[in-house]
């Protein structure tokens, strides 16, 4: 098993680069313009009591629904594909630590 | 790693792949329109979200009941799989709220208590990390007292104006619409396991490092 | 666990440290939140309810932190357990100590926030006041106390107190924020106030049994 995960290490320093800027950059595209556009509402009520359905708000307000989604997918990939790094790499640090005590004991053991 | 680990992890990505075409076959949402969609990645990360924090609870009561260590370690496991599975509900509720509620934050019921949940989770983790030594208990301690709190925060937030699509969302979507949701609950179900089961086996690896350590020092 | 409370007592009116402390804090607290929301004279509406809860929230957290502190310093806490009390004792007695202590500082903090905030509202029907004021200090000190005696040995300790904490009483400090302003109101609503004094006391009694029966395991090391 740790051959799969020096397997993703080595894809991982290939291609992890591109594939995050890529990832990293679609997130962007899809939610800071979308947070950026946000004006502060107008004649908004005061409390969040009454809501005013988005379909109803200046068209300035509106923010395309494509970038959100795309975003929020995106969000969700990269978070997840980090995690699964994060730990892997973790797991692999471990790993060598253990096998390099390991064989150290053994050798002292031995002699 | 046990054998069946990388057949599946293989599985999860294939089907992680097909959501996408799942999702977008799915029949348009008529009120909410394309961005009904985020609600498929949505509402399973916010069942992981629960699941992590169950058992995360269970496996605290469980290790402050007989000590067990494997109990702490599945409990850490969990309380980290359940920050990243808040994580991803959190910001893809507001990312769904802002074209269909017309506001990125509300105060209602369901984000609150899943807000403050969050932070009790991170604040398990923030202890594991910087607590020092000991801290195992201490973090099982407030695992247990965060998973006892949970009703609490639901009746004190209650008296806000709740505007969360009520449970029943669920039952009354098309059956068409139903298919490609369970698709995306048990593709993230099927992540949930593999990062809890490689998330368990770094826990069991580091205890056999101390292990070593220890016996190193002999 | 009467043993423990007197000496508590004993050494904090020989010393007067903590209660002192912790109490110029809450006032100090209280003047900066009026420096910076008291505006052209006035005060924000609803306000006073919840910066009292605050000030109160911070006091609470640094008197619970200066307490243990001594506890740690002093070792005493090491010959508390290995007394032959009950361990649920030694917790009782923390907690009604830091619960003595919070009560003689929000008797200085209510005519305060009062004063400061425009509430005299809040004077006006001290029976609520002293129930909602009680059912939420005893919640908040509840888990309080029992975080802070398992961080005594941690590393990070002193900020480690609010981190947990405060996430964790969330919904006390909901309860008492809410039934506080409510009594703020011009005609009371005793329905609403009742409910909200009804949550505060099913939590203090939830968790302190909680915390009675958590304070054994977490503390055996």
């Amino acid at each position: 098993m740790l051959s799969i995960f020096l397997w993703m290490n080595n894809v991982l320093t290939a291609i992890r680069r591109r594939a995050a800027l890529l990832l990293v950059a679609l997130l962007c595209w899809g939610v800071l313009p979308a947070v950026a556009a946000q004006q502060p509402p107008q004649e908004q009520p005061k409390k969040f009591d009454e809501y005013v359905p988005a379909s109803q708000l200046p068209p300035t307000e509106q923010i395309p629904a494509v970038r959100l989604v795309v975003g929020a997918y995106s969000f969700v990939i990269v978070v997840v594909f980090l995690y699964m790094v994060s730990v892997a790499r973790r797991l692999n640090t471990v790993q060598h630590e253990v096998a390099r005590l390991e064989a150290d004991v053994k050798r002292t053991g031995r002699s | 790693m046990p054998k069946w680990f990388q057949p599946a992890a293989i599985v999860c990505a294939l089907m992680f792949a097909a959501t996408p075409i799942v999702i977008a076959n799915a029949p348009f949402q008529s009120t909410m329109g394309l961005v009904f969609k985020i609600f498929f990645y949505h509402m399973p990360s916010a069942w992981m979200f629960l699941l992590g924090g169950i058992v995360c609870g269970i496996a605290s009561l469980r290790y402050l009941i007989n000590g067990a260590a494997r109990h702490d370690r599945t409990a850490f496991a969990a309380a980290e799989l359940t920050v990243l599975f808040g994580l991803l509900t959190l910001v893809t509720g507001p990312l769904w709220a802002r074209k269909t509620w017309g506001t990125w934050w509300v105060w209602d019921v369901r984000v609150t208590a899943s807000l403050v949940s969050w932070m009790i989770a991170v604040a398990y983790l923030i202890l594991r990390r910087y607590g020092g030594p000991g801290s195992e208990k201490l973090a099982a301690g407030l695992a247990l007292f965060g998973m006892a709190n949970v009703p609490f925060i639901y009746i004190s937030v209650n008296y806000w104006r709740t505007i969360h699509p009520a449970t029943s969302v669920v039952p009354t979507l098309p059956v068409s619409m139903g298919g490609p949701l369970w698709f995306c609950v048990a593709s993230f179900l099927m992540l949930f396991i593999l990062l809890f089961t490689m998330r368990v086996r770094l826990e069991e690896q580091r205890a056999r490092l101390d292990a070593v350590y220890l016996s190193l020092d002999e | 666990m009467w043993l423990i409370l007197r000496k508590d007592l004993t050494v904090e009116v020989r010393s007067g440290e903590v209660a002192y402390t912790t109490l110029f804090f809450a006032v100090s607290c209280v003047l900066i939140f009026a420096f910076a929301l008291v505006r052209d004279g006035r005060a924000p509406e609803d306000g006073a309810a919840g910066l009292l809860w605050i000030a109160i929230a911070f006091a609470g957290t640094l008197a619970l932190g200066r307490t243990f502190e001594r506890e740690r310093q002093s070792e005493t806490l090491r010959a508390l357990l290995m007394a032959p009390t009950a361990r649920p004792a030694v917790y009782l007695g923390k907690l009604l100590g830091i619960v003595a202590l919070l009560a003689g500082v929000e008797v200085i903090l209510v005519p305060l926030v009062a004063l400061l905030f425009n509430a005299n509202a809040l004077l006006e029907h001290p029976a609520w006041l002293a129930a909602i004021l009680i059912a939420g200090t005893v919640g908040f000190a509840s888990v309080g106390t029992l975080f802070a005696a398992m961080l005594i040995r941690a590393r990070s300790r002193d900020v480690l107190l609010p981190v947990l904490l405060y996430p964790v009483i969330v919904p006390v400090m909901i309860a008492a924020v809410r039934g506080t302003a409510v009594l703020l109101q011009p005609e009371v609503d005793t329905q609403v106030a009742w409910f909200w004094l009804a949550l505060l006391a099913t939590f203090d009694v939830v968790f302190v049994t909680l915390a009675l029966w958590t304070f054994e395991p977490v503390m055996t090391d």
